[in-house]
């Protein structure tokens, strides 16, 4: 295995609304042996508000040159994060006018494109391997999941590192733990309405709704997804969306990192399992 | 009816010199950005093929005050389909930009409050280096309602349920009331005071 040590950019939820997905994906890699070392003083991606590239652009020198300090790649488990640190990535690398100009803010933008950005899932699947990782599962999974992989996994082209339409490299890892994975490829891809929650709501929950009613009509016993906005509509406002559409839908919700972190014999607590919204108690009976 | 008299002819470059709209000119108008893209089952006006060719045409007024901009998901299925690679996703931003200055110059008025939700947070950006959920919420629902007794009840009765269930779960606790701050705060004033929306 040739992943030893990460920078860790945990992103703006990871001590709220996401804990849980901050939680597992620092016991993950720890059980790996991969070192995870937190950006020092990390600041905000910019998420989806941020629409202007070239402040999203600044705003992502600073993580990633605190990271090329530490001469390490940088690693987050939130999917839009990954965008805006890899596509500013692409940018800085490409474009010597641009670093000058953001290296100008500030000396602490000077980034000189040295390292790389990813996605957990990516460096799971494609840089630690399903191999490597098949020597270290110790529990088998007997669940049904549907894979929700959201956004930015499969695109835009540029960041991309999994299939647009299909993607499947949750798939993979889900079946290589044992789980059996439900018919949802309709749905994998779909946007979960995440950015139109604080504006139209009533957008929004409809979206996500669609989601959560195809995986339970296709008999899943969780959704896996690695995206804390996500997991913010579909756990978090689940029983929000419940109520507002008049609804029963009573399905639990799990960062990839959770159901990873099970397999690997990790205690449910650890990886905090106690703290999705939906009850997921039902689904630790399954894990053997 | 389109009045041609009326007509800009310098929207185009307007929106090409905006960051995210340069490959605006590269669109052959064949609609896969439409027929793909997920909102239109819930908007179904909703048309960035329209909006595009509305921009090439010079119709800035009509293309600025649009409502429609303002539920794009930037959820990237069109920019991943474009065969043309004309960046839907940033061009859309580049074009909310120009209205957002517009509507703050009084110049049109913005039928949403997505303009005030992402100002709200990019001043918690600006202020904190990260996000402060509290007080984006604290800015933009007063804004949104006008008054802040309003926005104060409007708050309420989104997330007085999801903040008791986040609370039961240990998802924010006492330390959520605070802002998580970034140590150099002054680079961050100077990245918004250089490189941020006006």
């Amino acid at each position: 295995m040739s992943v030893t040590k990460l920078a860790y950019y945990p992103g703006c939820p990871s001590d709220a609304t996401a804990i849980d997905q901050d939680m597992s994906t620092k016991a993950v890699f720890e059980k790996l042996g991969v070192e995870l070392v937190e950006v020092e003083d990390w600041n905000c991606c910019g998420a989806a508000e941020v629409e202007d590239p070239e402040l999203v652009y600044a705003l992502n020198a600073r993580n990633l040159a605190i990271a090329e300090k530490e001469g390490l790649d940088i690693v987050t488990p939130c999917s839009i994060c990954y965008y805006n640190l890899e596509r500013s990535n692409i940018a800085l690398k490409a474009d010597d006018k641009l670093r000058a100009k953001v290296k100008g803010i500030d000396s602490s933008l000077d980034y000189n494109g040295k390292i790389n950005a990813k996605h957990v899932l990516d460096v799971f699947v494609n840089d630690i391997g399903l191999e490597e990782l098949s020597s270290k599962i110790s529990k088998k999974l007997n669940l049904k999941v549907a894979p929700y992989y959201g956004c930015y996994l499969g695109r835009p082209p540029e960041t991309a590192f999994d299939d647009p339409d299909d993607p499947d490299l949750m798939d993979k890892l889900i079946e290589l733990m044992g789980g059996e994975i439900v018919p949802f490829s309709q749905m994998k891809s779909l946007c979960c309405g995440g950015p139109l929650m604080m504006t139209r709501s009533d957008i929004a929950f409809e979206m996500a709704r669609k989601i959560l009613d195809t995986a339970k009509s296709a008999g899943a016993d969780c959704i896996a997804l690695a995206c804390p906005l996500c997991g913010m509509m579909l756990d978090g406002k689940q029983a929000d969306i419940e109520k507002a559409l008049h609804v029963e839908i009573d399905m639990p919700v799990v960062y990839i990192t959770q159901l990873l972190g099970l397999a690997l014999g990790i205690d449910a607590k650890e990886l905090g399992l106690d703290k999705n919204a939906v009850d997921t108690k039902e689904l630790l009976g399954k894990v053997v | 009816m389109i009045k041609t008299w009326e007509l800009d002819p310098n929207f185009k470059e307007e929106i090409m010199n905006e960051r995210g709209g340069e490959h605006l000119t590269a669109c052959f108008q064949c609609s896969t950005c439409t027929i793909g893209c997920p909102i239109t089952e819930y908007v179904p006006s909703y048309n960035p093929r329209k909006i595009i060719q509305m921009s090439l045409l010079g119709m800035r007024k009509e293309v600025l005050s649009n409502p429609d901009l303002w539920v794009c998901l930037i959820c990237q299925t069109c920019t991943a389909r474009c065969p043309q690679d004309v960046q839907i996703s940033d061009l859309l931003g580049a074009i909310r930009r120009i209205a957002e200055k517009e509507a703050e110059a009084g110049n049109i008025k913005i039928d949403s409050s997505r303009p005030i939700f992402d100002k709200a947070f990019q001043h918690q950006l600006e202020k904190y280096g990260r996000l402060y959920d509290i007080g984006l919420a604290k800015e933009y629902y007063p804004k949104r309602e006008g008054s802040f007794f309003k926005g104060m009840m409007a708050m309420m009765k989104d997330y007085k349920d999801f903040g008791m269930r986040m609370f039961k779960k240990g998802k924010m606790g006492p330390k959520a009331m605070f802002p998580e701050k970034v140590k150099d705060l002054a680079v961050m004033k100077k990245i918004f005071g250089e490189m941020g929306e006006k």
